[in-house]
């Protein structure tokens, strides 16, 4: 085993790292924005709504994501700028982070779903007793409670992103996934490039992991 | 205040109530009693739609609020209710679970809310409690709060369902007591319990229910004494 190549190469682990990162952090804020508008369709009265939601849902989470991601980025043509922002190509970024936060938006819809639920029916009977509306008592009565269920899950599922995201390598976002495949063919290293990006992702989910068990026990002794 | 004309129920394929005719009077203290699934919950929840009436109406004050037309929202800031589970707010304060609803839809600032809220609380002598959460404290002391929770809207009437059967034995009279003064400052009450003393004293007239009907109906002495329908002989046998 030899790791001097870094000498010469970290910058690709560098910057494939920071890309990974912003990619992650893109596809967890759209996917939390698509899975709370999928998540109130499902559990709305409107039987239309709730079917589209829970096509939606059981659809992304029946196929796999590389077939989406190849749905959207050949299958689709976006009207995508041809143009690099911080080194990333924005006709590839795009659809990347859309193929995932589509994805994932399927995830975090029964994420929030499920923290909703969980909330006892008395909850919402005792708000509407007192004459809150429907809205009010969701704002002010369930949604502060199923939050406390809904935030470690989402901690998770970026987790889970981070290393889901390694798939849009293959339609050339220059990613840690990219860029560690970049070295490997310029260097014919078959090993030591991906142990370096093994471990890096390791360092990434792990750390994430813990300090979001910190932020949990936080929360949970609050009250 | 309230009129009940022709209320049926119906769960899916079960009929739950069979068609109820009632009428609640300002100041009166309705006491519904009877076996278990006769549908005292159902007919509790109906008066304010907490769950939707088949068929029938429901008189509030006059208007009609089983019509689509009215806002209900309005109507059951009048209607408070108490639940035997307490259901109070575990995220809020004892402060804020009473608090809330006033300042949301009466317009309340703060200090008008928090301070008509240390008023009740006092009456209940529970006033060092104001920043607890609801896990702090006691079975008693949670339905307490929840019955001045309802209170702090000013409603006309009370709906109470169960109030102290989670309660452990020793803690039922606080509540029934806090129930009682309410009744004596004149509040118009519907109770469905299983506590006949509280039903023999405090009660005005007594509902027997059974099997989604009213069997029977009748000032507590007369209905206690003197019960008229075999199958309120029969429950009150089993329960006295
Ligand atoms: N949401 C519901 N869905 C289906 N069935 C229900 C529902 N709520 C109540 N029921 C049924 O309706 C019947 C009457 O229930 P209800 O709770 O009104 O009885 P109850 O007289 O209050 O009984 P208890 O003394 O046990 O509280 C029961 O058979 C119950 O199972
Ligand atoms: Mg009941």
């Amino acid at each position: 085993m030899d790791f001097s190549f870094l000498r010469g190469y970290y910058v690709y682990f560098f910057t494939g790292t920071a890309n990974t990162v912003i990619l992650a952090l893109f596809t967890v804020f759209l996917g939390v924005i698509i899975g709370t508008f999928i998540a109130l369709m499902k559990i709305s009265r409107n039987k239309v709504l709730s079917f589209i939601a829970t096509a939606y849902v059981e659809f992304i989470r029946g196929t796999p994501l590389m077939v989406q991601l190849f749905i959207i980025y050949y299958g689709i043509p976006l009207p995508v700028p041809d143009v690099t922002i911080l080194g990333m190509d924005m006709s590839r970024f795009i659809p990347g982070v859309m193929a995932l936060s589509i994805n994932s938006g399927a995830y975090v819809a029964e994420i929030i779903r499920a923290g909703i639920q969980a909330i006892d029916r008395g909850q919402m009977e005792a708000a509407r007793s007192l004459g809150l509306t429907h809205s009010m008592a969701m704002r002010y009565i369930i949604l502060p409670q199923a939050l406390r269920n809904i935030l470690p899950a989402l901690g998770n599922e970026f987790v889970v992103v981070i290393k889901e995201s390694s798939i849009v390598s293959i339609v050339g976002i220059a990613d840690l996934m990219f860029n560690t495949n970049v070295v490997r063919g310029a260097l014919y290293k078959p090993m030591e490039p991906l142990m370096v990006a093994a471990l890096i992702y390791f360092i990434l989910t792990f750390t994430l992991s813990k300090l979001l068990g910190k932020a949990e026990r936080r929360m949970r002794s609050d009250d | 205040m309230i009129e009940v004309r022709g209320l049926h129920k119906h769960f899916g394929k079960l009929h739950v109530l069979k068609g109820i005719d009632a009428s609640i009077q300002k100041g009166e203290v309705v006491v519904v009693i009877g076996p278990s699934g006769s549908g005292k919950s159902t007919f509790l929840r109906c008066l304010n739609l907490l769950e939707q009436p088949t068929e029938g109406e429901i008189i509030f004050e006059g208007i009609n609020i089983t019509s689509k037309e009215n806002n209900i929202n309005l109507y059951r800031q009048k209607m408070g209710m108490v639940f035997q589970q307490f259901n109070l707010f575990p995220h809020l304060t004892v402060m804020g679970n009473i608090t809330l609803a006033p300042m949301k839809l009466k317009n309340l600032s703060k200090e008008e809310a928090e301070e008509k809220a240390l008023n009740l609380l006092r009456r209940i002598g529970l006033e060092d409690k104001a920043t607890s959460y609801p896990s702090q404290l006691s079975g008693g002391q949670k339905q307490r709060i929840a019955i001045v929770r309802a209170l702090a809207m000013s409603p006309d009437v009370m709906l109470f369902d169960e109030p102290t059967s989670a309660l452990d034995p020793e803690m039922v009279g606080e509540v029934l007591d806090v129930m009682k003064e309410l009744a004596d400052d004149g509040m118009t009450m519907v109770v469905v319990t299983h506590e006949m003393g509280f039903a023999r004293e405090v009660g005005s007239r007594v509902l027997f229910m059974d099997d989604g009907k009213i069997l029977e109906e009748a000032k507590p002495a007369e209905l206690f004494n003197n019960p008229k329908h075999p199958r309120t002989k029969e429950f009150l046998a089993k329960v006295l």
